[in-house]
């Protein structure tokens, strides 16, 4: 299949109003660099001189030219936002910020608007990849840039853990917290995302009165936290002192001043008071520091310098255990934490091989889950994506054995260190009992998933067979091989279609029982729209690759009497037939798939969304991937080396004073 | 070692409730409380809910106007309270035609305005929710300012392909522009929560409070230290135990109340942890908004039948294949049309069920329902079309009188939406001068 990309229609079609909230909202940003770049509207009124361009920067100057400048220049540029000064590489660069943010507008296709001038499809990812690749190699020569220090609260999954490991209990703590949504890089440990409702508090205090209670009816669990209580020798408040001063250092992930172990005391004094009972003033107690924010919230010393500053070694101990494992820091890191060493590189490495090292290692399982069911979207098996009913054979131990193939497989790669690339092509997998049935893999099994050699003949291996991506990239009723389309472009490939264009109906959507050849044909029409064509030209021919895999990915050589028509292509036109030549098409993208991964688990241990400041070291851990066979260790250690990870960058000086916050404190709540 | 002492009012009676579904909501099981506060003014309630996807536009729009109507055959289910319901007719969410079909016109569905496309940095929805103004003007007077639900959890991840982080589409509650509330999605929880504040414990009240007055002063020495623009979040956790605070003393037995339940709840009518079957799940969170509008343990609620883009199964209906968002994109094909609308009809049933469940609450000489208002509507019209004009919309209830319900309005085309909110507001109680982009008040609707 050969695709030609089309020229010059217009493939957005968004009314006019959609500019003028476009307009409205760069305004908003042009405000705010106004504000922190006052030589910003002096270089508006005056075009700067003219650097001499490349000739092959010439087009993308000409870009700009031809498709922006009508409306953002001149004496009222829309938006007030003139872009005319823009005739060199170094002026864009110079106001990074800014362009990071119209590349938002212009890749999404929010820009230009539809009544303007449109660039082609390939005009614009050309201009889109040049100016990316500007600032990228800009943000990379101008040094370290990390982000600010983190203040996030812990979000379900790290509170039921930090909760769990804290006591030493097995009881899911936040199972009735609300769920959090995802921000950043698509995964729920983003800071921006992780909101308090009013009806936090609430929760959190439910959440760990009946923590506590559990804890104290298992002798085991009370070991672990009530190091001391009263007797004959012991008074009451020496043995709260000694479990206080144990208990706090590992809840607040810190070394604890003297002030703060007197206020607990003080806590456990007044409820001993009111209630003489050991055990019920130091739950009470044990239930305070559960719902403080100290321990609620990731809360780094904020840097009031103007340079970054490395983290300290306590942050840096929390940052890796919430990385490597959702949940807090153990002894053992607190220790190296407190000896002050943990930041240095053997150490750092020492303890990153310990935390990784067990396969079978429940905080590491805890975090291959967490990544690789928000990476893929596979969390919404059984969630947002049910099977009809017409699709035989779901139950829940097939949902078991599908929800864990991914999870367990990218384990293994991880502690492992095995290649990434495993991901996309590899010859084991993880099967329970079920879905060995459901993939016709003989050999004895149980309800756990199990490590299995595949051979050619299982189809399998690898994330594009894993019933659950299958599964989660279809509809309920039957396959889609434009969802699954997708679903590599965004998930594998990192390069998400642009939304279609509003009031065109999704072609086939609502056709419940469309032949597979027929909705073929039907999508080759579809593509004959040139309109339509631009993006599913990109799309429909990759998902036709999987079509060998039904709604739950059982293999299928016919569908509904028809043989499988499995021939597809690439984006940049390379064909193949079939998921085995599919995958060895992607392969070939590998680097392409491998940077998508980086961005992603970069995004996922920095518990925020990326900047283009950020894909400088995006760019260097791939490098170093592909001269270590893209070993996975090379991607985790790589990350927690890596700028980002271990700095967080100053903040304005006057956001450090602290004398007229002092007043706000006392009249701001009530 | 000592064993536990302390009295834990919910693990007890944990242990002591059995699982009955029926809620038994006789009138004889309300205390004296109720009959004596009949002779002061009753309070209203306004309840919005939202489902997503749209609905058969051909199969919507009563016939005739003014109080001389027809039902439309999507509103029949509402023939029983065709005198207790609005229909407005042409009324547009103008803040919401913009960046995509979904995720825009349910975050902005309350707001009026128009969200900041975001995958979370600059999350922003520009506006507060018209419920959130409603809970404001009342915050004082009952335990809870206002109570989110809905069915389905947050929907995971981030939507690369339009831009927008799924956030948006599982929110319709704003308190404040950059803060979606949190959304209970199990009956069950939402019910023990009820229990606790109808029949608080007084025994805990000092230990709660020493225990919370740690976690202030620890809010505060944390937020001391942050940077100023990470104050805001620990603000937000502040007012979140304060605001727990506060419920506690308001509603201990030993404090003076400023707040008393006007009705009983009983230990055995509590609900299933979160049945698997939809109906169900929908049945139990619409019993639960009834429970907390009975016993004045909120005045303010919001509800979502599911979260954007929302492809719940609904062959559990005769005749109906497939998920919602799915057949929602109809293609105008007959087919898909009438299960499109039957799955919109059914929307209309529950809706019905919920007036009919707060008409059988006697309130003095009136019900719960004639001292209500309880939206219902979708953010967008047609969903193969995605158009915020003429959004499917009805209102319950009277507002203690301030309504004048059984009429369908037809306006001029396009007129705000949130005109009908300033109705709203008014007639709660919590007048505004202007709401989002509202041109004034909509005519005929308040008396």
């Amino acid at each position: 299949m050969k695709l030609t990309p089309t020229t010059s229609t217009k493939i957005i079609t968004n009314s006019s109003r959609l500019a003028c909230s476009s307009f409205d909202s760069l305004w908003g940003i042009v405000f705010i660099l106004a504000v922190l770049t006052p030589d910003l509207t002096a270089s508006s009124r005056e075009i700067p001189e003219s650097n001499p361009k490349k000739p092959s920067e010439y087009r993308e100057f000409e870009f700009i030219k031809r498709y922006c400048l009508e409306c953002h220049s001149g004496k009222k540029p829309k938006a007030s936002l003139d872009l005319s000064r823009f005739d060199s590489i170094d002026r864009i660069v110079s106001e990074a910020l800014l362009w990071d943010k119209i590349l938002i507008q212009l890749g999404e296709g929010d820009m230009p608007p539809e009544e303007a001038n449109l660039p082609t499809l390939d005009e614009r990812s050309n201009f889109l990849n040049w100016v990316e690749s500007s600032l990228q190699k800009a943000a990379c020569q101008s040094g370290p840039h990390p982000g600010p220090a983190v203040l996030r609260r812990l979000n379900r999954a790290e509170y039921s853990a930090s909760v769990r490991d804290l006591l030493d209990i097995h009881f899911d703590a936040g199972e009735a917290l609300p769920s959090d949504g995802s921000g950043g890089e698509g995964f729920d440990n983003a800071s921006e995302t992780l909101f308090i409702s009013p009806i936090h508090a609430e929760k959190y205090m439910d959440a760990a009165r009946v923590a506590v209670e559990y804890a104290f009816a298992d002798t085991r669990s009370l070991r672990r936290f009530l190091v001391a209580e009263p007797d004959e020798k012991t008074p009451p408040e020496v043995a709260a002192r000694r479990v206080i001063e144990a208990f706090l250092p590992r809840a607040f992930r810190r070394s604890i001043p003297e002030s703060e172990i007197l206020e607990y005391l003080a806590l456990f004094h007044a409820a001993y008071e009111a209630d003489p009972s050991f055990t019920v003033a130091i739950r009470l107690t044990l239930q305070a520091v559960l719902i403080s924010p100290k321990f609620l919230f990731i809360a780094e010393e904020p840097n009031f310098d103007a340079k970054p500053h490395k983290v300290t070694d306590h942050e840096l101990a929390s940052r890796l255990s919430y990385f490597l494992w959702g949940s807090l820091p153990d002894d053992a890191l607190l220790k190296a934490a407190n000896e002050g060493n943990l930041s240095d590189s053997t150490i750092l490495q020492e303890q990153f091989k310990r935390m990784l090292g067990k396969q079978n290692s429940r905080k590491v399982r805890n975090f291959s889950q967490n990544f690789v069911e928000q990476w893929l979207g596979t969390r919404a098996l059984g969630r947002e994506f049910k099977p009809d009913k017409s699709i035989s054979g779901y139950d829940s131990e097939l949902e078991g054995g599908m929800k864990y193939e991914p999870v367990f497989f990218f384990n293994e790669i991880l502690t492992k260190n095995r290649s990434l690339l495993d991901l996309l092509k590899a010859d084991y997998t993880y099967v329970n009992r079920r879905l060995a049935r459901h993939y016709r893999i003989k050999g004895e099994f149980r309800e756990q998933p199990k490590r299995v050699q595949l051979t050619d003949q299982n189809r399998r291996g690898g994330l594009l067979s894993m019933a659950a991506v299958l599964a989660v990239s279809s509809y309920p009723h039957r396959t889609s091989p434009v969802l699954r389309g997708k679903w590599i472009l965004e998930t594998i490939l990192g390069d998400p279609p642009p939304p279609p264009p509003p009031n065109v109906p999704e072609l086939e959507e609502s056709e419940s029982s469309v032949s597979a050849e027929s909705l073929r044909e039907r999508l080759e029409i579809h593509r004959q729209d040139t309109a339509c064509a631009q993006c599913h030209d990109r799309i429909d021919p990759l998902g036709f690759g999987l079509e060998n895999y039904g709604v739950l990915g059982r293999w299928r050589d016919k569908y509904e009497g028809h043989p499988v028509d499995a021939r597809g292509a690439l984006p940049d036109g390379t064909t193949f037939s079939g998921p085995a030549e599919l995958k060895l098409a992607l392969l070939g993208r590998k680097d392409q798939f491998v940077r998508h991964l980086t961005k992603k688990m970069l995004g996922y241990a920095l518990g925020r969304g990326l900047t283009y400041y950020d894909y400088c070291v995006v760019n260097s851990i791939v490098d170093k991937l592909r001269a270590n066979d893209y070993r996975s260790h090379y991607l985790l250690f790589g990350i927690i080396q890596s700028v980002p990870f271990r700095f967080k960058a100053g903040i304005a000086s006057d956001e450090g004073e602290h004398g007229s916050t002092l007043n706000q404190d006392e009249s701001i709540h009530d | 070692m000592t064993r536990p002492s302390m009295a834990l009012p919910r693990r007890t009676f944990l242990k002591g409730a059995g699982a009955a579904l029926a809620l038994p909501w006789l009138e004889a099981m309300l205390p004296q409380r109720l009959a004596a506060a009949s002779t002061n003014p009753q309070p209203i309630r306004l309840a919005a809910l939202f489902m997503p996807n749209g609905v058969r536009e051909d199969q919507w729009t009563p016939t005739g106007q003014g109080s001389e109507f027809a039902l439309s055959p999507t509103l029949k289910p509402l023939e029983s309270f065709k005198n207790d319901i609005l229909v407005p007719t042409n009324l547009w969410n103008q803040g919401s035609d913009y960046g995509d079909g979904h995720y825009v016109k349910t975050s902005g569905f309350l707001t009026c305005t128009t969200i900041n496309k975001s995958l979370g940095y600059d999350l922003n929805s520009n506006g507060i929710s018209m419920d959130q103004i409603a809970a404001r003007s009342i915050a004082q007077k009952t335990p809870l300012p206002s109570l989110e639900l809905a069915i389905d959890p947050v929907t995971i991840g981030v939507d690369t392909n339009v831009g927008y982080t799924r956030v948006y589409g599982s929110h319709i509650a704003w308190n404040k522009p950059t803060r979606p509330l949190a959304r209970e999605i199990n009956p069950r929880l939402v019910f023990e929560r009820l229990f606790r504040i109808n029949n608080p414990s007084s025994t805990n009240t000092i230990s709660d409070s020493l225990l919370l007055d740690r976690v202030l002063a620890d809010a505060k020495q944390l937020r001391r230290r942050v940077g100023t623009s990470d104050k805001a979040r620990i603000d937000d956790y502040l007012e979140s135990v304060r605001a727990l605070e506060r419920r506690i003393e308001q509603t201990s037995q030993s404090a003076v109340r400023s707040w008393s339940p006007r009705g009983e709840i009983r230990p055995e009518s509590k609900p299933e942890r979160r049945p698997d079957e939809h109906p169900e799940r929908v049945r139990l969170m619409l019993d639960m908004i009834a429970l907390a509008f009975q016993t004045d343990s909120t005045r303010v609620c919001t509800f979502m039948f599911g979260n954007a883009v929302s492809n719940t199964n609904f062959s559990f209906l005769e005749g109906v294949k497939g998920g919602h968002h799915s057949l929602s994109h109809h293609e105008r094909k007959e087919e898909n049309l009438t299960q499109y609308q039957r799955i919109g009809q059914w929307h209309i049933e529950q809706y019905a069920y919920l007036l009919n469940k707060l008409k059988s609450f006697k309130e003095g000489e009136s019900t719960v329902l004639d001292n209500s208002m309880i939206l219902f509507g979708s953010g967008l019209r047609d969903g193969n079309k995605h158009s915020p004009h003429n959004l499917p919309l009805v209102l319950g209830g009277r507002a203690g009188g301030r309504i004048n319900t059984g009429q369908h309005l037809v306006y001029d085309k396009d007129t705000p939406l949130s005109n009908l909110y300033c109705c709203i507001l008014d007639a709660f109680g919590a007048p505004v001068e202007r709401f989002a982009d509202s041109t004034g008040k909509l005519k005929g609707i308040l008396s």
